[in-house]
This record gives structure tokens, sequence and C-alpha cells, in this order.
């Protein structure tokens, strides 16, 4: 009976990758910067005016492991939709070779476009039933702006990441990384464009770390 | 050798314009207040765009110079204000030489300011008071700097025609083959420009329609200075309206409606007597359709119009255009539009039927470059052929530099 307990054991250690079995946890909170203002959009020339506020983003931050990985396996498809004239998540990090779609969930046009050296593209004017749905491949990691040719006031971020190990914060500033390998690392906390805060880590299996970015 | 400095000016303004680019968004979120719990909400923001016109003699459109050669700078302010869910006011403000490209001197005007009031949410009826552009049309939308895939508007919003409103025409001869070339900011055009008058709207959305309905104190035709309500009372006001219709976001097409008297006080004096200036009316009845998918945007406007002239009768005339913006790469698009105004007949006091203006066509070709997105140059080429009369042609060559703020 106890020598079949071990099998039973043994067979379930066995489904669970080694490096979860052996993996370190990082939690701590990052400083985040002030509530953004409110945005405003701009109506002056629409002649049908729908009533109603932007809703407010409050800021958040990514949280990070720097260091060499291994190529993951096939990458799960993310997605940011444009709802109510924002882009929703305001930020999402993803890992190098992500593909994104940008599905319109509002009953007006949106016109997605990035600028930015870490990918630049143009989706055009698409509704919101067309098929398949605009994507993007992400592909040089950095920070991605995401803004809309028609509302001037839409601002979207996307992190593109070379780690698989990544977390957002809640508003508190609060995070908890799971699943980290042990060794020496680099762990990172971008806050905005200018702001990247950074601390050296050594993770241990089975230790949970303590990191706070003040 | 060209190319290869063109090629390395254009990469080195691209990388410095990342530089301000950064810096333009920090200023955005410093321009951006809010208070009381996100319930009031301010923005300001701008555009500075500095202009080159190059053109042949009389100058075309609206531009009032008798240089050749033109610089035209122009600094203009956006307030966006939003006061709970339903209050949104606006302004606009600019400083520059004139509200039409001229070599005259600097001057700062409050082109636009207006209140909105939006009770329902879901759009269907909105209240704006103020001094605003017209509903009439779809080009009011894109006629900003920054929005315009031209320097220029549509032919219809600033070829001067033979209407003046500050005087009556003496005779039909005069009216016909009077001298607006050489006193051009004597006559009008069908539609000045994106007509900021003041007044009144009354618009909202029921479904796929939609509808505007306004009340301001001057005719479409108007010029600037009769916009503002100091200089010109609701005596005579002008009423305008637009229906549209949008099956699915791809399409929007409309149906716009104008009338009112056209005359400035002052010409009072000069009208026939027993008349006064509410007996000359301008009529404009216009239809407009736009449609845009992926990169492309089309745009087209047809305008018939009808001005009721002193000592001349009815002086109609027709107008329309055809516009393509094409999107080439994220930061590259080119935009083609064709323009062309025709013009009926007036009796010239001596028993002949007179065109009362000479047909012309226009060719407008541009191409706009993003630097980033708060940065961008736009080349423009026009090529306008007076189709009868002496034929007389006019080419211009525009550049303009916009910063958006």
């Amino acid at each position: 009976m106890r020598r079949q307990g071990l099998l039973w054991l043994n067979a379930i250690c066995s489904l669970f990758p080694a490096t979860l079995l052996a993996s370190a946890i990082v939690e701590g909170r990052v400083e985040l910067p002030k509530s953004h203002s409110a945005p405003v959009q701009a109506k002056r020339y629409e002649i049908v005016t729908k009533g109603g506020v932007l809703s407010t983003q409050p800021p958040l931050a990514v949280v990070y492991l720097d260091g060499v990985f291994p190529l993951p396996a096939p990458l799960p498809v993310k997605e940011v939709a444009q709802k109510d004239l924002t882009f929703v998540p305001a930020i999402l990090p993803i890992q190098l070779g992500t593909k994104v779609e940008f599905p319109n969930l509002d009953d007006a046009y949106h016109n997605i476009f990035s600028y930015s050296p870490a990918k630049r593209f143009d989706l055009g004017r698409y509704r919101p039933d067309e098929r398949p749905i605009p994507t993007q491949v992400f592909d040089k990691p950095g920070l991605v702006i995401l803004r809309c040719d028609i509302h001037e006031h839409m601002r979207g971020l996307i992190l593109v990441l070379n780690t698989p190990y990544f977390v957002m914060t809640d508003t508190n500033g609060h995070f908890r990384l799971n699943g980290l390998p042990a060794g020496h690392y680099t762990l990172k906390a971008w806050i905005d464009s200018r702001t990247t805060r950074e601390k050296p880590v050594e993770l241990k299996s089975g230790q949970t770390l303590h990191v706070d970015f003040p | 050798m060209k190319l290869h400095t063109f090629s390395l000016c254009l990469f080195a303004c691209t990388a410095c314009a990342f530089d301000v680019d950064d810096f333009l968004d920090q200023l955005d979120s410093t321009l951006t207040l809010s208070a009381f719990h996100d319930n009031f909400r301010a923005r300001l923001s701008g555009t500075l765009d500095l202009e080159i016109y190059n053109f042949e003699q009389p100058a075309p459109g609206l531009i009032d110079s008798n240089i050749d050669t033109l610089f035209n700078p122009r600094l203009t302010l956006f307030l966006d204000a939003q006061i709970g869910s339903q209050i949104y006011f606006f302004a606009q403000s600019r400083l520059d030489r004139g509200f039409d490209p001229s070599d005259h001197g600097a001057q700062v005007r409050l082109d636009e300011y207006a209140l909105r009031v939006t009770p329902w949410e879901d759009g269907r009826l909105t209240v704006q008071i103020g001094k605003f552009a017209t509903v009439v049309g779809n080009w009011v939308p894109r006629h900003l700097s920054w929005e315009n895939p031209f320097i220029n508007a549509p032919l219809i919003y600033e070829n001067v025609t033979s209407i003046q409103d500050k005087s009556a025409p003496v005779s039909p001869l005069y009216f016909i083959y009077g001298p607006y070339y050489y006193e051009k900011y004597a006559f009008n055009p069908v539609i000045w420009g994106p007509s900021y008058a003041s007044g009144i709207s009354v618009s909202g959305q029921l479904g796929k329609f939609d509808y505007a309905v306004e009340m301001k104190n001057a005719s479409l035709s108007s010029r600037p200075e009769s916009w503002t309500v100091t200089e010109n009372g609701f005596d005579n006001p002008t009423f305008s309206s637009r229906f549209g219709f949008r099956p699915n976001q791809a399409w929007n097409l409309g149906l716009s409606a104008s009338e009112g008297p056209y005359f400035r006080r002052e010409a009072e004096s000069t009208l026939p007597p027993g008349r006064d200036i509410d007996d000359y009316r301008e009529f404009v009845l216009g239809q407009d359709a736009s449609f845009a998918w992926r990169h492309l945007q089309v745009w087209a406007e047809f305008y018939e119009a009808r001005f009721e002239v002193p000592h001349v009768g009815n002086a109609d005339t027709f107008a329309y255009y055809v516009e393509a913006k094409y999107k080439f790469t994220p930061q590259l698009f080119g935009a083609l539009r064709w323009n062309q105004q025709l013009f009926g007949t007036v009796s010239d006091g001596y028993g002949h039927n007179v065109q009362w203006s000479r047909d012309l066509g226009r060719i407008d070709i541009a191409a706009t470059y993003r630097f980033t997105p708060h940065a961008q140059v736009k080349l423009q080429y026009d090529f306008q052929h007076e189709t009868t009369g002496e034929g007389e042609d006019n080419h211009l060559v525009a550049a303009q530099f916009t910063i958006r703020f």
C-alpha cells in the first residue's frame, strides 16, 4: 500500500516541469507615479456627439526578470481591444514574438498605428464585424506606443520583453512573480517610458524573495 | 546626390523628431488637467504651421497677396473642456497673418468658442451655442492642418466669385465684368472656408440617421469679419441643416441646405430703393458622400448655389469635388482632388445672356510625411484652368510643416 502511494506521487511529480518544482518567487512593491490626468475627448467637429466621459486608467508598472532564457513554445495570442474610445488594456506586457489581435468593440471606426522603432505599423480603418481581426506580431523588444488616427486622445502601450518572466503590478504597486528559475539575474520595474528601475537578485529554489522599488 | 542629401535630411529630421516627440507627449500630459474627481477635465493643445506658397498672379483662391511667394506662419491653440458627462466646451484661437493666407501683419483671433450640452448619453440630442463651424457638408471635420490631406480648401470653399457682400453691383455689366481680380477681398466664394459664424445648433443621431440644424448670424458666403456676434447680430439670420445616413461605418451620406441674406449692413445704401438686405439671399443645396476602408478614404461634395443679386436677378453656380487619400506606409500618404465650378448665365441688360463668372477646374495633388505623431510635412501642387473666358491657367506649389502638441 505504501509502495503504491509512492508510485502515485512519483507519477504526479513527473507531470510538473522541473523549473516549477524548483522555482523561486519574487514579490514586492513598486512606487507608482501619481495618477494620470483624466483624458479629454476633442469633439469639436462631430455633428453627432454622445454623452459620457472617458474612463481614467490608473498608472501600473511591469516587473520582469531580465536574463537569457530558452526560447518558448508557441506563444498564446494576446489582445488589445478598442472599447469606449480607449485601449483595453491600457498597457500590455508581452513576450518577444507574441501575436496581438486588435478587435474593434466600438460602433465607430478606429485607426490604430504606431511609429515606435520597436514596431511601426498602421492597421487602417476596419469595422467591428470584420474578420479576421487585424493582428501584428511583435518581433523586436521595446516599447510600442499605440495611437488612433481618428481619436487623438487614445493612447495604449505594448511592452515587448525578451523574457517569459513578467507580471503587471496592481494599482497599489504590488506584484508577485512565480515560477522563476534559480540563479543570478536583474529584476526590472518598468514604470513609464522614461523610468525603468532595476535591482540584481539571486534566486534560490523554493525561496521567496522580497524586493521593493521605491 | 540630391536624393542622398534629401534622404539624409529626412533621416536626421526623423531621429530628431523622436526626441521632440517624447517631450510633446509629456507636454500633453502637463496641459491636461482634471479636478472635482475628474468631473471637470480640460486640455490645452495646438498646432504650429509654417507654410510657403508660390503662385502666379492673380493669387488663387482666398490667398490675399500681391507677391508671388508667401510665407504664412500660424499658431493655433485649442481648449477642450468636459464638465460632467453632459457639458462640453471648446475654443480655438489663432495667431497668424490673417484668417486666409496673406502678407498682412500678425493678428490674434478667437475663431471658435462654443458650449455644447448633450442631455442623453445615446446622442439623440445635442444643443450647441457659440461661434463654430457650419454643419453643412463633410469638409469641416478635416479642415484643420493636421487632418486635411491638402494645404488649401476645396474650390467651392475658396474660389472668389463675382458676388460681393459690401456693396450691390451698380449694373449687370459691372457684376459680370467687375474688377474682382484686383480687389479680391471685396468679393466672396460660395462658402467661406469652414464658416465660423455665431449662432445655435441642434443635432443628434437616430439609429443610422443623423441630423443637424443651425441658426447663424451670417450666410455661408460671408467673410470672417461677419462671423462675430459683435459685428453682425441676428437681425437677418441664416438657417442651415444637414441630414445624414450611415448604412455602416464605411459610408456616410448627407444632404445639406442653407438659406439666408448675404449682404453686410454697409451694403444697405447701395441697394435699390425700397429694398433691404433681407431681400437678397444665398441658397445652397449640397450632397456629400464619404467612404473609408483600411488605408483608403474618399470624399465628395456637390453644391448648387443661387445668389439673388440686385439689378441682375438670380446668379446660379454648381461646384463639386472628389477627393481621395491613400496611406502608402504608416508615415506616408498621398491625396488627389479634382474640383470644378460651373457658372450659370445672367442677363447683361442688353438682351444677352452671359456667364456671370468663368468656369474653372482644378486638380490638387499632395503628399504628407509624418515624422512622428506630432510632426508632419506636406507638399502640394495645384493646376487651375479656366474652361471658359480667356482660359487662364494658374499653378500653385505649397509646402506646410506642422507640429501638433
